[in-house]
């Protein structure tokens, strides 16, 4: 065991604790090169009082809509590099174009076009937290409407 | 012959207790001593006094020679009964009476009993003026009695340059002058 | 004496043997004629003498053999894991030169605050998405937040055309769009 002096030590372990706090402060800080997004795409109707248990995550979220019923259509999720776009196929010959923007104080900025065939339907730029979500909802389909979760993680 | 300091030192890490048995015989006076000097009550130097070779033992097998063995020794010796002294709860009266038991048992019958007297007081007056020192000061006035010790291992000792050990020891000695004028 | 004021410091040196031979010699010399340094050089020497000794009586007293035991027994005592943790710690931040943990603790400070906003909204949960930009060519639609599940809600309506709202029980057959 090697006998060190005190002061380079104490040096050594304020320099560590200070290393340290900059590496956590520079991880926060790093810019993501992909967000995995992921869409569910949900049929939520007054035909029935069923809640499709595949989405007990969202069982909170869904019940602000006020339908007795959710079923899950379809579930995707893809990688989308940072100013890189990905289309995702919606149930009713819909679209979703998915585009992340911005990464700032661990939050998403995406840009959403919804098309229905080749109309554009809606175009917004929301704004997440990391691992977050948001609804869009309100095309009728099926005797019911679609409901849309999109939700975003950094990688 | 007998054997040097570094030579026992380098049997201690070979694993012979003997020498390091050798050392604590050398040493465990001179290191009573200092740290005596600085705690002032005898229960606590002895105490520190036996974890500082207590310490040197777990440590020894890094003591590289950078320095001399006494100038390693000391050195924790002083930082140790600096660490003591913090956490020291005596309170100035007992210190006095642990004191006053001790310049007692030094008492002989004196050819002069006023000479013995005036020179007891001395001793109090002293004991008591060095506990109103600084414990940098008081460390180095201390050391300072230890025969053999130079400013430089002194310095060595307490981390600090040989200017510094001097201008302490100065310092020091002016205060205990200026308290005890009327008693040299 | 005035004069020797100087030469006070010269006599602490001499009596701790940190004079050359030359230097030391002059001293000497200069003590013999002087009353004033010869005084100080006497009441330096009984200051240091009766301090040696008080303290060389008092560390005559301690014997070795009990003294070694003492010592022994420490080194066959097995400490408690902390002990040893605690004597490094007290080795490596005494009380009186703690001065740098005040900015090691704003760095861990500030270490927290950036681990807090990166965990913000974290796995599971969902602070509020904020809407920045919406257009919906003309049709209608609603922002809805709901503050118990920090849930935001893009609801788009049906064009003019399809007249059907969403929120009717009975919904169009195929898609209004």
């Amino acid at each position: 065991m090697k006998l060190l002096k005190k002061p380079p030590l104490r040096v050594l372990l304020f320099s560590l604790l200070a290393m340290l706090a900059v590496a956590v402060t520079g991880t926060a800080q790093k810019q993501p090169q992909n967000v995995e997004v992921r869409i569910r795409a949900i049929l939520a109707s007054n035909q029935s009082d069923e809640f499709d248990a595949s989405l007990k995550g969202l069982e909170k979220q869904l019940r602000v809509l006020k339908y007795r019923s959710y079923r899950l259509l379809n579930d995707e999720s893809q990688n989308i590099p940072r100013n890189g776009n990905k289309v995702f196929e919606i149930p009713g010959g819909r679209s979703l174009m998915v585009a992340p923007q911005e990464f700032q104080d661990n939050r998403i900025a995406l840009q959403v076009r919804l098309t229905g065939g080749q109309k554009p339907l809606l175009d917004t730029t929301v704004r997440i937290a990391n691992k977050g979500n948001f609804i869009l909802g309100g095309p009728p389909h099926e005797g019911g409407v679609l409901v849309l979760s999109i939700s975003a993680a950094m990688q | 012959m007998e054997l040097t300091d570094r030579e026992l030192v380098q049997q201690c890490q070979a694993g012979e207790m003997s020498a390091f048995q050798e050392l604590v015989s050398r040493y465990h006076q001179k290191v009573y001593m200092v740290i005596f000097g600085l705690l002032r009550n005898r229960e606590d130097a002895l105490e520190v006094a036996q974890e500082t070779f207590f310490r040197a033992y777990r440590k020894i097998s890094g003591f590289q020679g950078g320095s001399s063995f006494y100038t390693w020794i000391y050195r924790i010796a002083v930082n140790l009964a600096i660490d003591a002294q913090r956490r020291q709860k005596r309170n100035p009266l007992d210190f006095r009476e642990s004191m006053d038991g001790l310049l007692e048992s030094q008492g002989e019958a004196a050819r002069d009993p006023f000479a013995d007297f005036h020179d007891k007081e001395l001793r109090e007056k002293l004991t008591s003026a060095i506990n109103d020192l600084t414990p940098e000061h008081k460390a180095v006035i201390v050391l300072r009695t230890i025969e053999g010790l130079s400013y430089k291992d002194i310095g060595e000792i307490l981390g600090c340059s040989e200017g510094t050990v001097m201008s302490r020891l100065h310092y020091a000695r002016k205060k205990l002058q200026d308290k005890l004028s009327a008693f040299l | 004496m005035n004069g020797c004021e100087d030469k006070i410091a010269s006599i602490e040196l001499w009596l701790d043997g940190e004079l050359s031979g030359a230097e030391s010699e002059s001293l000497r010399v200069h003590m013999a004629a002087c009353a004033g340094c010869s005084e100080a050089r006497r009441r330096l020497e009984k200051l240091q003498s009766t301090l040696t000794g008080v303290l060389l009586s008092e560390a005559q007293r301690v014997d070795f053999m009990p003294f070694w035991r003492a010592v022994q027994l420490r080194v066959n005592e097995k400490r408690p894991w902390y002990q040893d943790a605690l004597d490094w710690m007290r080795g490596v931040l005494p009380a009186s030169r703690v001065a740098w943990v005040v900015p090691a603790v704003i760095v861990l400070l500030l270490a927290g605050v950036s681990l807090e906003s990166y965990w913000r909204g974290g796995a599971g949960r969902n602070a509020f998405a904020t809407v920045e930009s919406i257009d919906a060519y003309g049709r209608n639609v609603a922002l809805l937040r709901e503050y118990d599940t920090k849930t935001t809600v893009i609801w788009l309506y049906q064009d003019q055309e399809g007249e059907n709202e969403a929120a009717e029980e009975t919904a169009p057959s195929g898609p209004a769009f």
